[in-house]
């Protein structure tokens, strides 16, 4: 809730500070690792954003993977099953780089 | 029209939080967020805890609590400093709420304050309030496979305290499984064994406790 709350405040300033009409579709980017449930958010977002110019505007949100960088031998690599180990040198010494965000990336507007 | 925003959700929050922070460490305070799901024995590790800090380092605390104020009872008889936040429908503590109790507590009496979350594995490690660090607990009655389902938790806090190891023989909890699970989610995660009821890990529980005083402020305590 406090989540879709945040979202529907920062899509406000954003359209406010751009002079914009109607908000029609606010694109977010929720890191797996975030754990938000779409579904969830979606509704919550739907209440927040009643009575103001972001009602009834879609809620997109694209779910990032998680990616972590082995801090020995430097590789990339997508993290799946929760399994933080290097798939070159089987180094646990993984930073996690990707996954973790949870940002309004921009808005629709008329 | 498509405006770009790219503005991090919980900005507002970071930014509250890094404000309560600088108010913790110009009082000297270590602070911890702890978090556990409920029933797993927050208050009850914050009762043993006042009791085994007694004469070495001065213990405060903010308890969060959905409705009663049942915690805060408990704590008040063992003469600490507690400020109760009741959050109403919130499932978890925000920088704000954090932020709100402070001028009811004496900051500058106080060495160590633990900030006590609402039980919840999900939604308080979103959540920064200012502290230092993390603290997690998992009771052996919870399931060993937590870790995995609670990904986030568990990787953004330092220790893990793994409690109630006096009933281990009564469940199917491996303690090895546990902590292989929370290895591979965070493999720098400290892990402690505790028993609130028989005192194992206590003293571990301190020693942790002391070295990151020792270490945020370079003196074992504040005299």
């Amino acid at each position: 809730m406090a989540i879709a709350r945040n979202i529907v405040d920062i899509a406000l300033a954003a359209a406010g500070k751009a002079n914009a009409g109607r908000i029609v579709r606010v694109n977010v980017l929720a890191g797996e690792l975030r754990g938000v449930i779409p579904a969830q958010l979606m509704f919550c977002f739907g209440l927040m954003a009643e009575n103001t110019i972001a009602s009834g505007a879609h809620l997109n949100l694209e779910i990032t993977p998680v990616v972590g960088r082995c801090r020995k031998c430097e590789q990339d690599f997508p993290i799946k099953d929760y399994s933080y180990v290097c798939p070159g040198c089987r180094g646990q010494d993984v930073d996690i780089i990707g996954g973790t965000e949870l940002r309004v990336r921009d808005i629709e507007a008329e | 029209m498509k405006i770009n925003v790219m503005t991090d959700i919980l900005e507002a929050n970071d930014r509250i939080a890094a404000a309560n922070r600088q108010v913790f460490d110009r009082h000297r305070n270590l602070v911890l967020n702890l978090m556990s799901s409920p029933g797993a024995g927050k208050t009850t590790l914050l009762e043993k805890t006042a009791e085994a800090l007694q004469g070495r380092l001065r213990l405060g605390i903010v308890v969060g609590d959905i409705e009663t104020t049942r915690d805060k009872e408990r704590l008040d008889r063992h003469g600490l400093p507690v400020v109760q936040l009741t959050t109403g429908s919130a499932c978890h503590l925000d920088a704000n709420m954090v932020s709100s109790a402070l001028p009811h507590i004496d900051l500058a009496g106080v060495d160590v304050l633990v900030i006590e979350n609402v039980g919840n594995l999900v939604c308080p490690a979103e959540f920064k309030v200012g502290e230092d660090f993390k603290v997690m607990i998992l009771s052996v009655t919870e399931g060993d496979e937590k870790p995995l389902k609670y990904p986030l938790m568990f990787r953004e806090s330092s220790l893990l305290l793994i409690n109630k190891v006096d009933l281990l023989n009564h469940t199917n909890f491996s303690l090895n499984e546990a902590k292989a699970n929370a290895r591979k989610i965070n493999p720098d995660m400290e892990i402690i064994d505790i028993s609130c009821v028989t005192g194992q890990g206590i003293p571990e529980w301190m020693a942790w406790l002391a070295g990151c005083y020792q270490k945020k402020f370079g003196t074992k305590s504040r005299a």
